[in-house]
């Protein structure tokens, strides 16, 4: 059974389709990264799953069935919209959020001062909210977000107001949580995290989902044409199958655009060939914020 | 259920035992009692018990008429009234200030009844009205002493409906002041616990919680939860200052005997709680629909001034609804849910109400109870993710009724 199961659901505000027949499971246990360019609607899509909103149409079932006041229990969340309750301290704040996720009121304060101190808050933990940085807010966030042990947790740009440490911090708890058999959606415009942390991606851009599958076939099947090699020899100016050859830098790398229908077997027969000597080749996987770039122009950009 | 009750526990702890509320609570009490304290203060300071003289040439008083009142409160102590035998020497007496001031009735006093009063500075009332009360005894000395006792003391009337066996004794002070008393902590009562439920309703919003928050519980248990949680903090205030009320009012029964014989009616307290605890909630429930269409306290608490008029306006009727408490208006105005709270209970003070006003007015008020905290779930639903984008009643009302 799929954590996630998201059937051809479409959101309209107004006159604007916020999202428009997106489709996508998540499967138990892996890191599915919710990807788009800013107001492409992924954190629509997250509302829908998480019934704040209701879909004009398409279904979607969680934990395989719908939203009930039980399976709230069972998933955090960490919203787009940072907040907290600002007049009180933060681990009666804390604390009260647990509680309201079904953790008894003694629980609750065991498990809070735990994260307390893993998040070095604890010395901050009689401070009123509104006296904490924003940084520090966040991690108390990740703290509501996971102090209940939830079987799948959504979060919505993890890492927008983290400095480098707290940012490796929060990817090395994501990773934990994942070998503890969690279930996470990461919703981010943020590639290079992605790249780093998730199993599969659906790529959502003005409402549509426009890639959809397992990460590492997805940069394969955008591969193929480029290569990349390394010699100190001298590469002739003109190969046959090869559109382009641009030198990267003076150190002997070179990147290799081959002509449609040309297989880099051919290529390297033919380097093989002429001798040259080669300290490397290798197929250049595309990274995601290439792909992105390049999908996200081709469909035009959204209106955010 | 559970959560309802956290969410309850939440809001009322937030408030209740905080410094400011503690604050809020003392100091109006303090207020009064400083008000009050001030006032007595001069009064008492005020008091001039130095003793009257009076010079008789007409012959009439006789000093063993002179009756010492069984002492009352601390503002009522009798003054002495001592005799001169002339003007010469009672002048001499003021001048030493032995006494404050002296009367002086001329030889044909009977025939003519003038006087003289004779003093420094103008006497307090309290001086001539003890000096008349004398020469009245002296004058009626030879009549029946129940007579002339009544003559001094007057009449005690009691009103009475001529259709019923309720009864407003002249004496019983209280049942024409609780109905006001009752009708303003009413008014204090939606105004504080309107305060706290307005800030509760927009807080998430303000704060952007409301996604962690409705991801835990459902809305309408929020807002239920809300809702129990203000209105206690409210009453909690109410009942503090209640409490307050009653140690005053028998400190101020204890100063003023006269007006020990004050009771209060249990059915009069009866229609008063049923009015008030429905008709509390929907004001609330509606001031708090109201303010989760809006998108910040500011605004929000502009909003409850809405409520607070339409609630007040029986006071300006106030005449007519004890003159005439069953004319067509009258009842209207008991009967309008608006309206209901201030006027139902003056007008029971003053008439017999018949049951069925009564009870249509309790069942009206219940009935819209209930559906303004409904209407306020809803609108806290529709409302709670525009965050900066105000949700209209239009909208509200449509959404609502499909």
């Amino acid at each position: 059974m799929n954590t996630i199961e998201t059937n051809n659901i479409s959101k309209r505000f107004n006159d604007q389709k916020a999202v428009d027949g997106v489709s996508f499971d998540v499967r138990p246990g892996e890191i599915f990264g919710l990807l788009g360019p800013n107001g492409a609607g992924k954190t629509t899509c997250i509302r829908i799953i998480l019934d704040i909103f209701k879909p004009d149409s398409g279904t979607v079932k969680i934990f395989g069935g719908k939203m009930s006041e039980e399976k709230k229990q069972r998933l955090g969340y960490l919203p787009e919209e940072r907040g907290l309750y600002q007049d009180i301290n933060l681990e009666q704040c804390l604390v009260y959020l647990a509680t309201l996720k079904g953790l008894s009121k003694n629980e609750s304060q065991i498990k809070v001062s735990r994260y307390l101190e893993q998040f070095d808050l604890n010395e901050h933990r009689k401070k009123k909210v509104k006296e904490l940085s924003k940084g520090m807010q966040q991690k108390a966030q990740l703290i509501t977000t996971l102090v209940h042990e939830p079987e799948l947790i959504i979060i919505d740009e993890p890492f927008s107001a983290l400095d480098p440490v707290n940012t490796q911090m929060v990817k090395d708890l994501l990773q934990e949580q994942r070998k503890m058999g969690k279930t996470i959606v990461m919703c981010t415009h943020q590639m290079h995290q992605v790249e780093e942390l998730c199993d599969r991606i659906v790529l959502i851009n003005q409402g549509k989902s426009v890639l959809y599958g397992n990460l590492s076939e997805i940069q394969k099947s955008f591969s193929g044409n480029d290569l990349h090699i390394k010699t100190q020899s001298n590469l002739p100016s003109t190969i046959p199958g090869v559109s382009s050859i641009q030198s990267e830098n003076n150190d002997g790398d070179f990147k290799i655009h081959l002509e449609k229908g040309n297989s880099p077997q051919d290529f390297l027969k033919y380097l093989i060939g002429q001798e040259i000597i080669l300290d490397l080749f290798e197929i250049s996987i595309p990274s995601l914020d290439e792909i992105f770039i390049q999908i996200v122009t081709q469909t035009g950009v959204g209106n955010e | 259920m559970n959560k309802i009750w956290l969410v309850i526990k939440h809001e009322y702890l937030r408030h209740v035992g905080k410094k400011r509320f503690i604050l809020a609570v003392l100091s109006l009490p303090f207020f009064i009692f400083v008000i009050i304290g001030v006032g007595m203060l001069t009064a008492f300071i005020s008091i001039d018990n130095t003793p009257v003289g009076y010079v008789d040439h007409s012959g009439i008083l006789d000093q063993s008429k002179q009756i010492v009142e069984k002492n009352t409160s601390i503002f009522d102590k009798p003054i002495e009234l001592l005799p001169f035998s002339d003007e010469k020497v009672a002048e001499v007496a003021l001048k030493n200030g032995e006494i404050q001031a002296y009367y002086v009735l001329n030889e044909k006093y009977l025939e003519t009844g003038e006087g003289k009063l004779i003093a420094n500075e103008a006497p307090g009332g309290e001086v001539s009205s003890q000096f008349s009360k004398f020469l009245k005894r002296n004058l009626l000395s030879t009549i029946d002493p129940l007579i002339s006792e009544r003559i001094i003391e007057g009449a005690n009337i009691e009103i009475r409906a001529s259709d019923d066996e309720r009864t407003v004794s002249n004496d019983n002070f209280f049942v024409v002041v609780l109905p006001f008393l009752a009708g303003f902590l009413f008014l204090i009562a939606v105004n504080i616990s309107g305060g706290y439920l307005l800030q509760a309703v927009v807080e998430e919003k303000e704060n952007r919680t409301m996604e962690i928050v409705v991801t835990s519980v459902s809305p309408t248990q929020l807002m239920t939860g809300k809702v129990i949680g203000n209105l206690s903090v409210g009453l909690t205030q109410l009942i503090i200052w209640i409490l307050f009320g009653v140690i005053g009012v028998g400190f101020v029964m204890n100063s003023f005997p006269n007006l020990r014989s004050a009771q209060i009616d249990a059915d009069f307290l009866l229609i008063v709680v049923m009015t008030f605890i429905p008709a509390f909630v929907m004001v609330s429930a509606m001031m708090a629909a109201l303010g989760a269409t809006t998108t910040d306290l500011k605004e929000a608490q502009q909003v409850s001034g809405l409520f607070t008029l339409p609630i007040a306006i029986p006071f300006w009727f106030i005449g007519l609804l004890m003159e005439n408490p069953n004319s067509p208006f009258s009842i209207f105005l008991s009967i309008f849910p608006f309206t209901a709270p201030i006027s139902l209970p003056l007008r029971v003070a003053f008439s017999n109400v018949p049951f069925w006003q009564s009870s249509l007015t309790i069942a009206l008020l219940v009935v819209l109870a209930i559906f303004s905290l409904w209407l306020a779930g809803r609108a806290f639903r529709l409302g709670m993710l525009r965050y900066g984008k105000r949700l209209s009643l239009k909208e509200l009302f449509r959404k609502s009724l499909i």
